[in-house]
């Protein structure tokens, strides 16, 4: 591999991390405040996907329930992405309400609440594909006006990258500009550090933690339908199941970066996409392994991530 | 009463497999380790019949294939599927909560991918004929039930068994077991290899009995349709798993007949035949929410008992 091919991939890499990034970010956040991992998460991201191409008023295909349809409207990309992202994010709260509250209010086994998410996983997934059919979409004219590709090169260095990736970099570096922004300069951001910290200890100082929450699966199922609709923008909606090995995939940065932690989740989804980029062309059929080799190796040699902590258990 | 077999058998021997793979799900859990392995010892235990079956020892087409060369490709499938998880689980078991599932998540879609890109394995097509031992698909009974049945006594003294207490102290409070003198990780090691060897065994019969083996035999969706059979049947008894994996599987048959039943709307007849996956999801949820220790509980059982003695 030569440096500017090497270069090349790294970039490449770097965009699909970012997308990573995003979608690790909405697992962390759960698991920050209530110490679960979220498996319905893999599903919102498809769901995302799916309102962003409804919301362009695109047809659905042949099969399914919906088949044939269509909305009576439709947006411009860059509006249909923030609607997909917000459906998502309702999806979210609805996610929380219908599977984790309950269980929560009676103090259930976190593994009962795993599990539950599980099955909406699994309910979601088949629901799209009732509704809509097994078909892969594509989202139409999504770049109208953009060349296909454009030279970040300097000097005599041609470096040429999809337009694509540029656009899914940019849009991925601006939700965790403002999440960062959210996180840290905002008294709801900080709330949800301090629930993050100690749940008993931040609703005594007047938090309302139930409200948090949703908040939090808000944002979480924002950003994993904004980071379905960048994947089906990249490669397109593959079908019901195409956030499923994303999801698992995502499972492996979430522990790269360490459980819980915000920091981690980004160096984590760098570092996946990167390494993703480059196994060589002869080796792509075992692409798909890397993420959980990395898992496997970090589990073993690191558990508690690159970024986490390592937590004390107490009596 | 014949015709009933013959048209079911193909059903019922695959309800003894789902409900053999979800006694491998249980076992780990019986220790409080939720372990989502099952369909890679499956996989890995079906490539090994598939692969001696064919290639090492061959039966000329048409002769039966010997039943001992069977037994003897479901001891090898115990054997390596018992060494492997030996090896993951090591690791992943002297750390608590959720990473044993990832680990497993893991393992799962890395022997997926291996078995996609292998010479052996057969590449994104499988393997085909594989050789039969019997003449219908029934005959196969002779072996899942057999084996049904023997790893159900062999679960139900397990609990009450020292070990299967040591398990259920596990699963209540690790940090009290430890302290009562039990080897947390000797201990949940035990369970995810006994369940890891279940799997293989049910592997190697699997693959003789589809004739044929390919990736799409263990994924991650497997997983999550065999932790459906052990969270809505049970997960407090050996009893649980067994009723889940049975009745979810004769399930979408049940659903198609109830399909069939005329006057339906067309929309409740379409949602009967393509919505079982939907329904499943669901139950998992309703089940999480209503019966968390599934639909068989020790409650029940002894509530059973008291009745039939009375």
């Amino acid at each position: 591999m030569n440096l500017a091919l090497f270069f090349q991939q790294v970039v490449n890499g770097l965009a699909i991390g970012s997308v990573y990034a995003i979608f690790a970010l909405g697992y962390t956040l759960i698991f920050s405040i209530l110490g679960i991992i979220n498996f319905a998460h893999s599903a919102i991201f498809t769901l995302g996907a799916y309102f962003t191409y409804a919301l362009m008023g695109a047809r659905f295909g042949f099969n399914g329930l919906l088949a044939q349809t269509a909305l009576p409207f439709g947006l411009p990309f860059p509006l249909a992405v923030l609607g997909g992202g917000l459906l998502a994010g309702g999806m979210g709260v609805l996610v929380e309400r219908a599977a984790f509250r309950p269980l929560r209010n009676r103090g259930a086994d976190p593994l009962l609440m795993l599990v539950s998410s599980l099955g909406v996983a699994v309910a979601l997934v088949n629901i799209i594909q009732y509704l809509v059919g097994a078909e892969a979409y594509s989202y139409p004219n999504a770049l109208a006006g953009l060349p296909p590709s454009i030279n970040l090169g300097v000097g005599g260095v041609p470096l040429i990258m999809r337009t694509v990736l540029v656009v899914i970099f940019i849009i991925s570096m601006l939700i965790l500009f403002a999440l960062m922004r959210l996180m840290n300069h905002t008294k709801a951001g900080k709330a949800l550090q301090a629930v993050a910290e100690d749940p008993v200890t931040a609703s005594l100082l007047g938090i309302n933690t139930d409200r948090l929450i949703l908040l939090t699966f808000f944002i979480s199922g924002f950003l994993g339908g904004i980071a379905g609709t960048l994947v089906g923008l990249s490669v397109t909606i593959t079908g019901p199941y195409f956030g499923i090995t994303f999801g698992l995939r995502g499972l492996a940065v979430l522990v790269l970066g360490g459980l819980g932690s915000i920091p981690g989740a980004v160096v984590g989804g760098l570092a996946i996409g990167i390494v993703e980029a480059l196994v060589p062309p002869d080796l792509s059929g075992y692409k798909d392994a890397v993420a959980f080799a990395i898992l496997l190796i970090v589990l073993f040699f690191r558990p508690q991530g690159l970024l986490g902590r390592t937590f004390i258990q107490k009596v | 009463m014949d015709s009933f077999f013959n048209q079911y058998g193909f059903l019922i021997v695959s309800m003894t497999f789902s409900a053999l793979l979800a006694l491998s799900l249980y076992l780990p859990l019986m220790a409080g380790q939720l372990s989502l392995a099952s369909p890679a010892f499956y996989a890995i235990g079906g490539y090994i019949a598939a692969v001696l079956s064919t290639q090492i020892f061959p039966v000329e087409s048409g002769a039966p294939f010997p039943l001992e060369r069977l037994l003897l490709e479901m001891l090898i499938a115990a054997a390596v599927s018992g060494v492997l998880a030996l090896l993951v689980g090591l690791p992943a078991l002297r750390l608590r909560g959720v990473y044993l599932a990832l680990a497993t998540i893991a393992l799962v879609e890395i022997v997926r991918v291996l078995s996609l890109n292998l010479e052996i394995t057969g590449k994104a097509i499988g393997i085909f004929g594989i050789p039969q031992p019997f003449a219908t698909k029934l005959d196969y009974l002779w072996i899942s039930g057999v084996l049904l049945l023997v790893s159900a006594f062999f679960v139900y003294r397990l609990e009450h068994s020292r070990m299967g207490r040591a398990f259920a102290a596990l699963r209540e409070d690790e940090l009290a077991a430890g302290a009562m003198g039990i080897n947390p990780t000797t201990t949940k090691l035990l369970a995810f290899v006994l369940g890891a060897m279940l799997a293989g065994v049910v592997g190697a019969v699997s693959a003789h009995f589809l004739n044929t083996w390919n990736a799409r035999q263990g994924t991650f969706d497997a997983s999550i349709l065999i932790l459906a059979y052990v969270i809505i049947g049970g997960s407090r008894t050996f009893l649980g798993p067994i009723a889940g994996g049975l009745l979810l599987t004769a399930l979408p048959e049940v659903l198609r007949a109830l399909a069939g039943v005329p006057g339906l709307p067309p929309l409740a007849v379409s949602f009967l035949q393509d919505g079982r996956l939907i329904i499943y999801g669901v139950l998992i949820v309703l089940s999480t929410l209503f019966f968390p220790q599934g639909l068989i509980t020790p409650a029940l059982l002894r509530r059973w008992n008291r009745k039939g003695r009375a």
